[in-house]
Protein backbone atom coordinates (compact mmCIF):
# COMPACT_ATOMS: atom_id res chain seq x y z
CA UNK A 1 0.00 0.00 0.00
CA UNK A 2 2.68 2.57 -0.54
CA UNK A 3 2.35 5.55 -1.41
CA UNK A 4 -1.82 5.37 -0.06
CA UNK A 5 -2.14 6.66 4.08
CA UNK A 6 -2.65 3.51 6.17
CA UNK A 7 -5.96 2.92 7.55
CA UNK A 8 -4.39 2.55 10.93
CA UNK A 9 -0.96 4.95 12.00
CA UNK A 10 -0.01 4.81 15.47
CA UNK A 11 2.93 6.89 16.03
CA UNK A 12 5.70 7.24 18.71
CA UNK A 13 3.31 5.68 21.49
CA UNK A 14 3.99 5.55 24.98
CA UNK A 15 2.35 4.60 28.43
CA UNK A 16 3.65 4.24 32.01
CA UNK A 17 1.50 2.58 34.76
CA UNK A 18 2.89 4.42 37.62
CA UNK A 19 6.70 3.15 36.89
CA UNK A 20 6.29 0.69 34.91
CA UNK A 21 6.78 1.43 31.77
CA UNK A 22 4.58 -0.34 29.15
CA UNK A 23 5.06 1.76 25.86
CA UNK A 24 7.91 2.85 24.83
CA UNK A 25 7.90 5.00 21.18
CA UNK A 26 5.52 2.26 19.32
CA UNK A 27 4.79 3.01 15.89
CA UNK A 28 2.15 0.87 14.37
CA UNK A 29 0.44 0.64 11.50
CA UNK A 30 -2.38 -1.72 9.70
CA UNK A 31 -3.19 -0.96 5.77
CA UNK A 32 -6.17 -1.08 4.18
CA UNK A 33 -7.60 -5.26 3.47
CA UNK A 34 -4.26 -6.18 5.54
CA UNK A 35 -4.19 -8.76 8.57
CA UNK A 36 -1.81 -7.33 11.12
CA UNK A 37 -0.19 -10.19 13.69
CA UNK A 38 0.70 -8.64 16.40
CA UNK A 39 2.96 -11.09 18.47
CA UNK A 40 5.29 -10.86 21.73
CA UNK A 41 5.47 -12.70 24.93
CA UNK A 42 3.59 -11.96 27.88
CA UNK A 43 3.60 -8.53 29.36
CA UNK A 44 5.04 -7.21 25.68
CA UNK A 45 2.76 -4.62 25.25
CA UNK A 46 0.30 -5.76 22.93
CA UNK A 47 -3.16 -5.52 25.14
CA UNK A 48 -1.83 -2.17 26.14
CA UNK A 49 -1.46 -1.14 22.58
CA UNK A 50 -4.73 -2.34 21.92
CA UNK A 51 -6.60 -0.64 24.81
CA UNK A 52 -5.31 2.45 23.52
CA UNK A 53 -6.31 1.95 19.96
CA UNK A 54 -9.96 0.88 21.53
CA UNK A 55 -10.32 4.05 23.91
CA UNK A 56 -10.11 1.92 26.85
CA UNK A 57 -7.49 4.67 28.17
CA UNK A 58 -5.59 7.37 26.21
CA UNK A 59 -1.72 7.49 25.84
CA UNK A 60 0.57 9.30 27.41
CA UNK A 61 2.08 10.40 24.03
CA UNK A 62 1.82 9.70 20.75
CA UNK A 63 -0.76 10.26 18.25
CA UNK A 64 -3.72 8.05 16.29
CA UNK A 65 -4.49 8.52 12.49
CA UNK A 66 -7.31 6.34 11.29
CA UNK A 67 -8.12 6.72 7.75
CA UNK A 68 -5.59 9.61 7.59
CA UNK A 69 -7.53 11.72 10.45
CA UNK A 70 -5.92 12.45 13.10
CA UNK A 71 -8.34 10.81 16.09
CA UNK A 72 -8.32 11.31 19.91
CA UNK A 73 -10.37 8.19 20.73
CA UNK A 74 -11.93 8.66 24.32
CA UNK A 75 -14.13 5.69 24.85
CA UNK A 76 -14.93 1.99 23.31
CA UNK A 77 -17.89 3.23 22.13
CA UNK A 78 -15.76 6.32 20.11
CA UNK A 79 -13.50 3.25 18.64
CA UNK A 80 -16.74 1.28 17.55
CA UNK A 81 -18.34 4.38 15.90
CA UNK A 82 -14.97 4.96 13.85
CA UNK A 83 -15.73 1.56 12.54
CA UNK A 84 -12.69 -0.39 15.19
CA UNK A 85 -14.45 -3.29 16.64
CA UNK A 86 -12.75 -5.39 18.97
CA UNK A 87 -13.71 -9.22 19.89
CA UNK A 88 -12.24 -10.08 23.11
CA UNK A 89 -11.47 -13.75 24.07
CA UNK A 90 -13.56 -14.01 27.20
CA UNK A 91 -15.83 -11.08 25.86
CA UNK A 92 -17.09 -11.24 23.11
CA UNK A 93 -20.91 -12.77 23.71
CA UNK A 94 -22.79 -13.77 26.75
CA UNK A 95 -23.55 -16.46 27.14
CA UNK A 96 -26.85 -16.51 29.51
CA UNK A 97 -28.45 -14.68 26.51
CA UNK A 98 -29.66 -15.25 22.98
CA UNK A 99 -27.64 -15.11 20.08
CA UNK A 100 -30.20 -12.34 18.46
CA UNK A 101 -29.87 -10.68 21.56
CA UNK A 102 -26.36 -10.50 21.59
CA UNK A 103 -25.61 -9.91 18.18
CA UNK A 104 -27.55 -6.40 18.65
CA UNK A 105 -26.62 -5.86 21.87
CA UNK A 106 -26.28 -1.97 22.04
CA UNK A 107 -27.33 -1.86 18.47
CA UNK A 108 -30.71 -2.97 18.64
CA UNK A 109 -33.43 -2.34 15.62
CA UNK A 110 -36.68 -1.30 17.10
CA UNK A 111 -39.99 -0.65 16.05
CA UNK A 112 -41.67 2.83 17.53
CA UNK A 113 -45.28 2.45 18.53
CA UNK A 114 -46.06 6.30 19.41
CA UNK A 115 -43.55 7.21 22.21
CA UNK A 116 -42.69 3.80 22.72
CA UNK A 117 -39.89 1.74 21.07
CA UNK A 118 -40.05 -1.99 21.45
CA UNK A 119 -37.18 -4.53 19.87
CA UNK A 120 -37.63 -5.50 16.23
CA UNK A 121 -37.55 -9.21 16.68
CA UNK A 122 -38.32 -10.33 13.40
CA UNK A 123 -35.69 -8.12 11.91
CA UNK A 124 -33.08 -9.31 14.56
CA UNK A 125 -34.14 -12.65 13.74
CA UNK A 126 -33.85 -12.60 10.26
CA UNK A 127 -30.88 -11.19 10.39
CA UNK A 128 -29.14 -13.39 12.61
CA UNK A 129 -30.85 -16.42 10.30
CA UNK A 130 -29.10 -15.24 7.92
CA UNK A 131 -25.80 -14.19 8.97
CA UNK A 132 -25.37 -17.84 10.67
CA UNK A 133 -26.07 -19.55 7.58
CA UNK A 134 -23.10 -17.52 6.07
CA UNK A 135 -20.99 -18.62 8.59
CA UNK A 136 -22.53 -22.11 8.76
CA UNK A 137 -23.34 -23.00 11.82
CA UNK A 138 -27.01 -24.58 12.58
CA UNK A 139 -28.93 -23.74 15.35
CA UNK A 140 -32.82 -24.25 15.41
CA UNK A 141 -33.63 -20.72 16.13
CA UNK A 142 -31.85 -17.36 17.10
CA UNK A 143 -33.64 -17.17 20.05
CA UNK A 144 -31.16 -20.24 21.36
CA UNK A 145 -29.08 -19.11 24.12
CA UNK A 146 -25.12 -18.69 23.09
CA UNK A 147 -23.86 -21.20 25.75
CA UNK A 148 -25.39 -23.65 23.09
CA UNK A 149 -22.60 -22.65 21.15
CA UNK A 150 -18.89 -24.28 20.90
CA UNK A 151 -16.05 -21.77 21.70
CA UNK A 152 -15.67 -21.71 17.54
CA UNK A 153 -18.92 -20.61 16.43
CA UNK A 154 -19.12 -18.01 19.51
CA UNK A 155 -15.65 -16.43 18.11
CA UNK A 156 -17.15 -16.57 14.58
CA UNK A 157 -20.75 -14.84 15.46
CA UNK A 158 -18.46 -11.98 17.09
CA UNK A 159 -16.96 -11.90 13.74
CA UNK A 160 -20.12 -11.61 11.55
CA UNK A 161 -21.47 -9.46 14.06
CA UNK A 162 -18.37 -7.03 13.29
CA UNK A 163 -18.51 -7.49 9.82
CA UNK A 164 -22.60 -6.94 9.59
CA UNK A 165 -22.16 -3.36 11.44
CA UNK A 166 -19.57 -2.71 8.93
CA UNK A 167 -16.73 -2.38 10.96
CA UNK A 168 -13.11 -1.25 9.01
CA UNK A 169 -11.39 -2.60 11.19
CA UNK A 170 -11.17 -5.87 13.18
CA UNK A 171 -9.28 -6.90 16.40
CA UNK A 172 -9.12 -10.07 17.60
CA UNK A 173 -7.66 -10.60 21.46
CA UNK A 174 -6.23 -14.49 21.01
CA UNK A 175 -9.25 -15.78 18.90
CA UNK A 176 -8.05 -19.64 18.36
CA UNK A 177 -6.46 -19.81 22.04
CA UNK A 178 -9.11 -22.10 23.31
CA UNK A 179 -10.08 -24.02 20.10
CA UNK A 180 -9.76 -27.19 18.61
CA UNK A 181 -7.62 -28.10 15.50
CA UNK A 182 -10.76 -27.90 13.44
CA UNK A 183 -12.48 -25.27 15.40
CA UNK A 184 -9.57 -22.94 15.18
CA UNK A 185 -8.96 -23.59 11.05
CA UNK A 186 -12.88 -22.72 10.51
CA UNK A 187 -11.91 -19.28 12.77
CA UNK A 188 -9.19 -18.95 10.56
CA UNK A 189 -11.10 -19.20 7.27
CA UNK A 190 -13.94 -17.06 8.88
CA UNK A 191 -10.85 -14.30 9.15
CA UNK A 192 -9.78 -14.70 5.80
CA UNK A 193 -13.49 -14.49 4.87
CA UNK A 194 -13.62 -11.39 6.54
CA UNK A 195 -10.40 -9.46 5.04
CA UNK A 196 -11.91 -10.41 1.79
CA UNK A 197 -15.13 -8.43 2.25
CA UNK A 198 -12.65 -5.32 2.76
CA UNK A 199 -11.86 -5.30 6.73
CA UNK A 200 -8.40 -4.79 7.92
CA UNK A 201 -7.64 -7.35 10.68
CA UNK A 202 -5.26 -7.13 14.06
CA UNK A 203 -4.83 -10.39 15.09
CA UNK A 204 -3.40 -11.02 18.96
CA UNK A 205 -1.86 -14.13 20.01
CA UNK A 206 0.82 -16.28 21.39
CA UNK A 207 0.44 -18.87 18.51
CA UNK A 208 2.17 -17.87 16.27
CA UNK A 209 1.20 -21.00 13.82
CA UNK A 210 -2.76 -19.79 13.65
CA UNK A 211 -1.68 -16.48 12.64
CA UNK A 212 1.46 -16.68 10.68
CA UNK A 213 -1.35 -18.98 7.97
CA UNK A 214 -3.82 -15.33 7.91
CA UNK A 215 -1.64 -12.68 8.28
CA UNK A 216 -0.04 -10.60 5.71
CA UNK A 217 2.77 -8.63 7.88
CA UNK A 218 3.23 -8.97 11.76
CA UNK A 219 4.92 -6.48 14.50
CA UNK A 220 6.43 -8.33 17.34
CA UNK A 221 6.69 -5.99 20.34
CA UNK A 222 8.81 -6.84 23.64
CA UNK A 223 9.00 -5.09 26.76
CA UNK A 224 7.01 -2.04 25.31
CA UNK A 225 9.04 -2.15 22.75
CA UNK A 226 8.31 -2.55 19.27
CA UNK A 227 11.79 -4.96 17.82
CA UNK A 228 10.52 -5.91 15.01
CA UNK A 229 8.06 -5.47 11.59
CA UNK A 230 8.00 -8.40 9.03
CA UNK A 231 6.10 -8.72 5.80
CA UNK A 232 5.45 -12.56 5.39
CA UNK A 233 7.69 -13.26 2.54
CA UNK A 234 10.44 -11.81 4.74
CA UNK A 235 10.30 -14.28 7.71
CA UNK A 236 8.40 -17.46 8.60
CA UNK A 237 6.92 -18.64 11.26
CA UNK A 238 10.01 -20.18 13.24
CA UNK A 239 12.05 -17.42 12.77
CA UNK A 240 9.32 -15.26 14.28
CA UNK A 241 9.24 -17.51 16.88
CA UNK A 242 12.84 -17.81 17.48
CA UNK A 243 12.79 -13.78 17.81
CA UNK A 244 10.43 -13.80 20.52
CA UNK A 245 12.30 -16.45 22.43
CA UNK A 246 15.40 -15.12 22.23
CA UNK A 247 14.54 -11.52 23.13
CA UNK A 248 15.75 -9.94 19.78
CA UNK A 249 16.01 -6.13 19.42
CA UNK A 250 16.77 -3.82 16.13
CA UNK A 251 19.85 -3.39 15.69
CA UNK A 252 19.17 0.10 14.77
CA UNK A 253 20.60 2.35 17.44
CA UNK B 1 -36.97 -42.40 27.25
CA UNK B 2 -40.07 -41.10 25.01
CA UNK B 3 -41.63 -44.14 24.71
CA UNK B 4 -44.91 -42.52 26.32
CA UNK B 5 -44.89 -39.80 23.31
CA UNK B 6 -47.56 -40.09 20.67
CA UNK B 7 -47.95 -42.94 18.04
CA UNK B 8 -47.11 -40.21 15.46
CA UNK B 9 -43.85 -39.44 16.75
CA UNK B 10 -42.33 -42.83 17.30
CA UNK B 11 -40.12 -43.48 14.51
CA UNK B 12 -38.06 -40.85 16.66
CA UNK B 13 -39.01 -41.05 20.41
CA UNK B 14 -36.67 -38.38 22.11
CA UNK B 15 -37.91 -35.59 19.43
CA UNK B 16 -40.72 -34.66 22.16
CA UNK B 17 -38.00 -34.23 25.37
CA UNK B 18 -35.79 -32.61 22.43
CA UNK B 19 -38.29 -29.49 22.02
CA UNK B 20 -39.39 -29.39 25.31
CA UNK B 21 -35.86 -28.90 25.87
CA UNK B 22 -35.43 -26.16 23.57
CA UNK B 23 -38.69 -24.42 24.98
CA UNK B 24 -37.42 -24.60 28.36
CA UNK B 25 -34.28 -23.01 27.16
CA UNK B 26 -36.10 -19.53 26.75
CA UNK B 27 -38.58 -20.42 29.55
CA UNK B 28 -36.84 -20.53 33.10
CA UNK B 29 -40.39 -19.70 34.69
CA UNK B 30 -41.25 -23.50 34.24
CA UNK B 31 -40.01 -24.69 37.21
CA UNK B 32 -42.26 -21.64 39.55
CA UNK B 33 -45.48 -22.87 37.45
CA UNK B 34 -45.32 -26.31 37.80
CA UNK B 35 -44.79 -26.04 41.48
CA UNK B 36 -47.67 -23.59 41.10
CA UNK B 37 -50.00 -26.21 40.09
CA UNK B 38 -48.55 -28.96 42.21
CA UNK B 39 -49.39 -27.09 44.82
CA UNK B 40 -52.55 -25.20 44.16
CA UNK B 41 -53.94 -29.18 43.53
CA UNK B 42 -52.25 -30.28 46.74
CA UNK B 43 -54.46 -27.57 48.47
CA UNK B 44 -57.37 -28.15 47.09
CA UNK B 45 -57.62 -31.63 48.46
CA UNK B 46 -56.14 -31.05 51.92
CA UNK B 47 -58.10 -27.09 52.94
CA UNK B 48 -61.86 -27.17 52.79
CA UNK B 49 -62.53 -23.67 51.59
CA UNK B 50 -59.04 -23.32 49.29
CA UNK B 51 -61.62 -23.25 45.79
CA UNK B 52 -63.19 -20.31 46.97
CA UNK B 53 -62.93 -16.96 45.87
CA UNK B 54 -62.73 -15.07 49.09
CA UNK B 55 -59.34 -18.03 49.36
CA UNK B 56 -58.28 -16.83 45.94
CA UNK B 57 -58.42 -12.86 46.50
CA UNK B 58 -56.74 -13.63 50.43
CA UNK B 59 -53.66 -15.26 48.32
CA UNK B 60 -53.77 -12.73 45.57
CA UNK B 61 -53.53 -10.20 48.58
CA UNK B 62 -50.46 -11.50 49.32
CA UNK B 63 -48.93 -11.96 46.74
CA UNK B 64 -49.70 -8.42 45.78
CA UNK B 65 -48.22 -7.01 47.84
CA UNK B 66 -45.44 -9.26 48.47
CA UNK B 67 -45.16 -9.41 44.05
CA UNK B 68 -44.56 -5.35 43.72
CA UNK B 69 -41.52 -6.02 45.59
CA UNK B 70 -40.50 -8.73 44.27
CA UNK B 71 -40.89 -7.09 40.86
CA UNK B 72 -38.29 -5.14 41.45
CA UNK B 73 -35.43 -6.84 43.27
CA UNK B 74 -35.95 -9.26 40.14
CA UNK B 75 -35.37 -6.95 37.35
CA UNK B 76 -32.22 -5.78 39.78
CA UNK B 77 -30.97 -9.16 40.44
CA UNK B 78 -31.26 -9.72 36.34
CA UNK B 79 -28.54 -6.86 36.59
CA UNK B 80 -26.45 -8.71 38.78
CA UNK B 81 -27.22 -7.21 42.26
CA UNK B 82 -29.02 -7.50 45.51
CA UNK B 83 -31.18 -4.92 47.59
CA UNK B 84 -31.69 -6.27 51.43
CA UNK B 85 -33.10 -2.75 52.14
CA UNK B 86 -36.64 -2.91 50.43
CA UNK B 87 -38.58 -4.23 53.72
CA UNK B 88 -36.58 -1.21 55.62
CA UNK B 89 -37.91 0.67 52.39
CA UNK B 90 -41.09 -0.69 52.57
CA UNK B 91 -41.42 0.62 56.26
CA UNK B 92 -40.00 4.05 55.89
CA UNK B 93 -42.35 4.35 52.89
CA UNK B 94 -45.61 3.36 54.79
CA UNK B 95 -44.30 5.74 58.00
CA UNK B 96 -44.22 8.42 55.68
CA UNK B 97 -47.46 7.76 54.03
CA UNK B 98 -49.10 7.51 57.72
CA UNK B 99 -47.46 10.37 59.07
CA UNK B 100 -48.66 12.99 56.17
CA UNK B 101 -52.07 11.47 55.98
CA UNK B 102 -51.95 11.89 59.61
CA UNK B 103 -50.88 15.53 59.62
CA UNK B 104 -53.64 16.32 57.12
CA UNK B 105 -51.59 16.51 53.78
CA UNK B 106 -53.94 15.71 50.61
CA UNK B 107 -52.99 12.04 50.36
CA UNK B 108 -51.80 12.06 46.76
CA UNK B 109 -49.17 14.33 47.97
CA UNK B 110 -47.75 11.95 50.88
CA UNK B 111 -47.30 9.11 48.74
CA UNK B 112 -45.61 10.78 46.32
CA UNK B 113 -43.32 12.20 49.35
CA UNK B 114 -43.34 8.60 50.07
CA UNK B 115 -42.03 7.02 46.62
CA UNK B 116 -39.77 9.97 46.19
CA UNK B 117 -38.09 9.36 49.63
CA UNK B 118 -38.07 5.68 48.57
CA UNK B 119 -36.23 6.56 44.90
CA UNK B 120 -33.89 8.40 47.21
CA UNK B 121 -32.80 5.67 48.64
CA UNK B 122 -32.81 3.45 45.97
CA UNK B 123 -30.31 6.30 44.25
CA UNK B 124 -28.13 6.52 47.17
CA UNK B 125 -27.98 2.64 47.24
CA UNK B 126 -27.24 2.49 43.46
CA UNK B 127 -24.12 5.43 43.82
CA UNK B 128 -22.55 3.38 46.85
CA UNK B 129 -22.78 0.70 45.10
CA UNK B 130 -21.39 1.97 41.18
CA UNK B 131 -18.71 4.04 42.83
CA UNK B 132 -17.19 2.49 45.48
CA UNK B 133 -17.73 -1.24 44.00
CA UNK B 134 -18.54 -2.64 46.94
CA UNK B 135 -20.73 -5.57 46.84
CA UNK B 136 -24.99 -4.68 46.84
CA UNK B 137 -24.92 -7.19 49.81
CA UNK B 138 -22.80 -5.22 51.87
CA UNK B 139 -24.17 -1.72 51.16
CA UNK B 140 -27.71 -2.44 50.92
CA UNK B 141 -27.41 -4.50 54.56
CA UNK B 142 -26.19 -1.09 55.72
CA UNK B 143 -29.32 0.64 54.21
CA UNK B 144 -31.54 -1.87 55.68
CA UNK B 145 -30.02 -1.45 59.34
CA UNK B 146 -29.79 2.53 58.76
CA UNK B 147 -33.04 2.74 57.72
CA UNK B 148 -35.14 0.85 60.25
CA UNK B 149 -33.11 2.11 63.02
CA UNK B 150 -33.99 5.75 61.79
CA UNK B 151 -37.83 4.48 61.40
CA UNK B 152 -37.59 3.14 65.01
CA UNK B 153 -35.55 6.03 66.29
CA UNK B 154 -38.38 8.57 64.82
CA UNK B 155 -41.17 6.71 65.68
CA UNK B 156 -39.60 5.91 69.26
CA UNK B 157 -40.95 2.13 68.51
CA UNK B 158 -44.66 3.44 68.81
CA UNK B 159 -47.20 2.06 66.10
CA UNK B 160 -48.52 4.92 63.83
CA UNK B 161 -52.33 4.60 62.99
CA UNK B 162 -55.16 6.43 60.81
CA UNK B 163 -58.72 5.66 60.38
CA UNK B 164 -60.55 8.27 58.30
CA UNK B 165 -64.60 8.94 58.92
CA UNK B 166 -64.43 7.58 55.45
CA UNK B 167 -62.47 5.55 52.94
CA UNK B 168 -60.16 8.19 51.03
CA UNK B 169 -60.07 7.80 47.28
CA UNK B 170 -56.17 7.72 47.43
CA UNK B 171 -56.83 4.30 50.04
CA UNK B 172 -59.65 2.90 47.98
CA UNK B 173 -56.98 3.29 44.22
CA UNK B 174 -54.10 1.68 46.14
CA UNK B 175 -55.67 -1.23 48.01
CA UNK B 176 -59.30 -0.93 48.26
CA UNK B 177 -61.79 -3.67 47.64
CA UNK B 178 -64.02 -4.43 44.55
CA UNK B 179 -65.76 -7.60 43.55
CA UNK B 180 -66.15 -9.56 47.00
CA UNK B 181 -62.81 -9.92 48.81
CA UNK B 182 -60.70 -8.70 45.28
CA UNK B 183 -58.63 -5.44 45.94
CA UNK B 184 -56.85 -3.36 43.78
CA UNK B 185 -53.54 -4.19 45.11
CA UNK B 186 -53.71 -7.10 42.97
CA UNK B 187 -54.24 -4.67 39.54
CA UNK B 188 -51.54 -3.10 40.43
CA UNK B 189 -49.24 -6.09 41.54
CA UNK B 190 -50.30 -8.27 37.46
CA UNK B 191 -49.93 -4.39 35.96
CA UNK B 192 -46.27 -3.70 37.03
CA UNK B 193 -45.61 -7.36 36.75
CA UNK B 194 -46.10 -6.99 32.85
CA UNK B 195 -44.88 -4.16 32.15
CA UNK B 196 -41.55 -4.23 33.99
CA UNK B 197 -41.69 -7.92 31.55
CA UNK B 198 -42.52 -6.13 28.87
CA UNK B 199 -39.35 -4.15 29.01
CA UNK B 200 -37.35 -6.71 30.30
CA UNK B 201 -38.29 -8.74 26.85
CA UNK B 202 -38.91 -6.23 24.41
CA UNK B 203 -37.16 -3.33 24.70
CA UNK B 204 -33.07 -2.42 24.19
CA UNK B 205 -33.34 -1.20 28.38
CA UNK B 206 -34.36 -4.99 29.00
CA UNK B 207 -31.32 -6.35 26.79
CA UNK B 208 -29.26 -3.72 28.70
CA UNK B 209 -30.53 -5.33 32.09
CA UNK B 210 -29.63 -9.02 30.78
CA UNK B 211 -26.34 -7.95 29.71
CA UNK B 212 -25.30 -6.29 32.56
CA UNK B 213 -25.93 -9.36 34.88
CA UNK B 214 -25.27 -11.73 32.23
CA UNK B 215 -21.40 -10.44 31.78
CA UNK B 216 -20.54 -6.75 33.00
CA UNK B 217 -17.28 -6.59 31.22
CA UNK B 218 -18.65 -8.14 27.97
CA UNK B 219 -21.48 -5.69 28.16
CA UNK B 220 -18.87 -2.90 29.15
CA UNK B 221 -17.11 -3.00 25.96
CA UNK B 222 -19.74 -3.33 23.95
CA UNK B 223 -21.15 -0.40 24.88
CA UNK B 224 -23.93 -0.80 27.20
CA UNK B 225 -23.51 1.62 30.56
CA UNK B 226 -23.59 -0.59 32.83
CA UNK B 227 -23.79 1.73 35.99
CA UNK B 228 -26.47 3.54 34.92
CA UNK B 229 -28.46 0.49 34.26
CA UNK B 230 -27.61 -0.67 37.46
CA UNK B 231 -28.17 3.02 39.21
CA UNK B 232 -31.88 2.75 37.77
CA UNK B 233 -32.71 -0.80 38.75
CA UNK B 234 -31.47 -0.20 41.93
CA UNK B 235 -34.25 3.65 42.09
CA UNK B 236 -37.04 0.74 40.07
CA UNK B 237 -36.38 -1.85 43.34
CA UNK B 238 -36.69 1.10 45.82
CA UNK B 239 -39.34 2.86 44.51
CA UNK B 240 -42.29 -0.55 43.98
CA UNK B 241 -41.16 -1.24 47.88
CA UNK B 242 -42.33 2.25 48.81
CA UNK B 243 -45.64 1.80 46.57
CA UNK B 244 -45.75 -1.97 48.49
CA UNK B 245 -45.61 -0.18 51.69
CA UNK B 246 -48.14 2.44 50.59
CA UNK B 247 -50.23 -0.39 49.44
CA UNK B 248 -50.05 -2.36 52.44
CA UNK B 249 -51.05 1.01 54.58
CA UNK B 250 -54.09 1.62 52.80
CA UNK B 251 -55.28 -2.22 54.19
CA UNK B 252 -53.99 -1.82 57.51
CA UNK B 253 -54.51 1.62 58.26
CA UNK B 254 -52.01 1.76 60.66
CA UNK B 255 -47.97 0.89 60.56
CA UNK B 256 -45.49 -0.13 63.38
CA UNK B 257 -41.55 0.85 62.60
CA UNK B 258 -40.96 -2.96 62.06
CA UNK B 259 -43.25 -3.03 59.24
CA UNK B 260 -41.71 -4.88 56.13
CA UNK B 261 -39.25 -6.60 58.71
CA UNK B 262 -37.77 -9.75 56.97
CA UNK B 263 -39.95 -9.00 53.71
CA UNK B 264 -36.04 -8.82 51.28
CA UNK B 265 -35.86 -12.63 51.98
CA UNK B 266 -39.08 -13.47 51.46
CA UNK B 267 -39.19 -11.64 47.97
CA UNK B 268 -35.47 -12.40 46.77
CA UNK B 269 -36.98 -16.16 47.81
CA UNK B 270 -39.89 -15.90 45.22
CA UNK B 271 -37.45 -14.22 42.75
CA UNK B 272 -35.70 -17.35 42.96
CA UNK B 273 -38.15 -20.05 42.80
CA UNK B 274 -39.08 -17.94 39.38
CA UNK B 275 -35.52 -18.97 37.99
CA UNK B 276 -34.03 -15.99 38.40
CA UNK B 277 -30.62 -16.28 38.98
CA UNK B 278 -28.77 -15.61 42.10
CA UNK B 279 -25.88 -14.28 40.25
CA UNK B 280 -27.75 -12.28 37.63
CA UNK B 281 -28.30 -12.42 33.55
CA UNK B 282 -31.12 -15.10 33.57
CA UNK B 283 -34.85 -14.36 34.88
CA UNK B 284 -38.22 -12.83 34.05
CA UNK B 285 -41.09 -11.49 35.88
CA UNK B 286 -43.07 -14.25 34.64
CA UNK B 287 -41.59 -16.56 36.97
CA UNK B 288 -41.57 -14.29 39.87
CA UNK B 289 -45.45 -14.00 39.28
CA UNK B 290 -45.61 -17.44 39.86
CA UNK B 291 -43.33 -17.80 42.24
CA UNK B 292 -45.52 -14.78 44.33
CA UNK B 293 -48.02 -16.97 43.78
CA UNK B 294 -46.84 -20.15 45.42
CA UNK B 295 -45.73 -18.12 48.33
CA UNK B 296 -49.33 -16.25 49.05
CA UNK B 297 -51.13 -19.85 48.46
CA UNK B 298 -48.71 -21.19 50.80
CA UNK B 299 -49.28 -18.90 53.54
CA UNK B 300 -53.15 -19.02 53.01
CA UNK B 301 -53.45 -22.76 52.39
CA UNK B 302 -51.48 -24.21 55.10
CA UNK B 303 -53.96 -22.00 57.77
CA UNK B 304 -56.98 -22.91 55.90
CA UNK B 305 -55.69 -27.40 55.87
CA UNK B 306 -55.40 -26.16 59.62
CA UNK B 307 -51.86 -26.85 60.21
CA UNK B 308 -50.63 -23.43 62.65
CA UNK B 309 -49.19 -21.05 61.18
CA UNK B 310 -45.51 -21.05 62.44
CA UNK B 311 -45.47 -23.89 59.44
CA UNK B 312 -45.44 -21.58 57.12
CA UNK B 313 -41.87 -20.16 56.96
CA UNK B 314 -40.55 -23.80 57.24
CA UNK B 315 -42.56 -24.60 54.23
CA UNK B 316 -41.26 -21.31 51.94
CA UNK B 317 -37.86 -22.39 53.26
CA UNK B 318 -38.33 -26.15 51.99
CA UNK B 319 -39.62 -24.86 48.62
CA UNK B 320 -36.85 -22.68 47.92
CA UNK B 321 -34.34 -25.28 48.02
CA UNK B 322 -36.58 -27.90 46.19
CA UNK B 323 -37.15 -24.80 43.38
CA UNK B 324 -33.73 -23.82 42.85
CA UNK B 325 -32.41 -27.67 42.61
CA UNK B 326 -35.73 -28.47 40.39
CA UNK B 327 -35.02 -24.90 38.21
CA UNK B 328 -30.87 -26.00 38.27
CA UNK B 329 -31.32 -29.07 36.75
CA UNK B 330 -34.25 -28.16 34.76
CA UNK B 331 -31.36 -25.54 32.85
CA UNK B 332 -29.25 -28.27 32.77
CA UNK B 333 -30.44 -30.56 30.83
CA UNK B 334 -32.26 -28.25 28.70
CA UNK B 335 -28.59 -27.05 27.57
CA UNK B 336 -28.04 -30.77 26.71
Amino acid sequence: MSGREPLVRMVNISKSFGTVQALKDVDFEVGYQEVMGLVGDNGAGKSTLIKILTGVFPPDTGEIYFEGRRVDIRSPKEARDLGIETVYQDLALIPLMSISRNFFLGREPVVRMGPLRFLDKRRMDMTVREVLSEIGIKVRSPDEPVAVLSGGERQSVAIGRAVHFGAKLLILDEPTSALSVRETHKVLDYILEAKERGLSIIFITHNIYHVYSVADRFTILEHGHKVAEFRKDEVSAEEIIEIIRSGYREPKE
Amino acid sequence: MGQKTAAGSVKSPPRFFHLFALWLRQHPEFGAFAGTVIVFIGFSFTATRFLTADSMASILTVAAELGIVSAGITFLMISGEFDLSVGSVLGVAAMIFAMTSKAGWPHFAGWVLALLTSAGIGLLNGIIVTRTRIPSFITTLGAMMFWRGILLAVTGGFPISYFPREMPLMFFALNGRFAGQFRTSALWFLGIMLLLNLVLVRTRYGNAVYATGGNREAARVLGVATDKVKLINFVISAVLAGLAGCIQFSRFLSVDPMRGLGLELEAIAAAVIGGTLLTGGAGNLIGTLFGVLLVGMVRSGLVQAGAPAYWYQAFVGLIVVVAVIVNTNLRRWALK
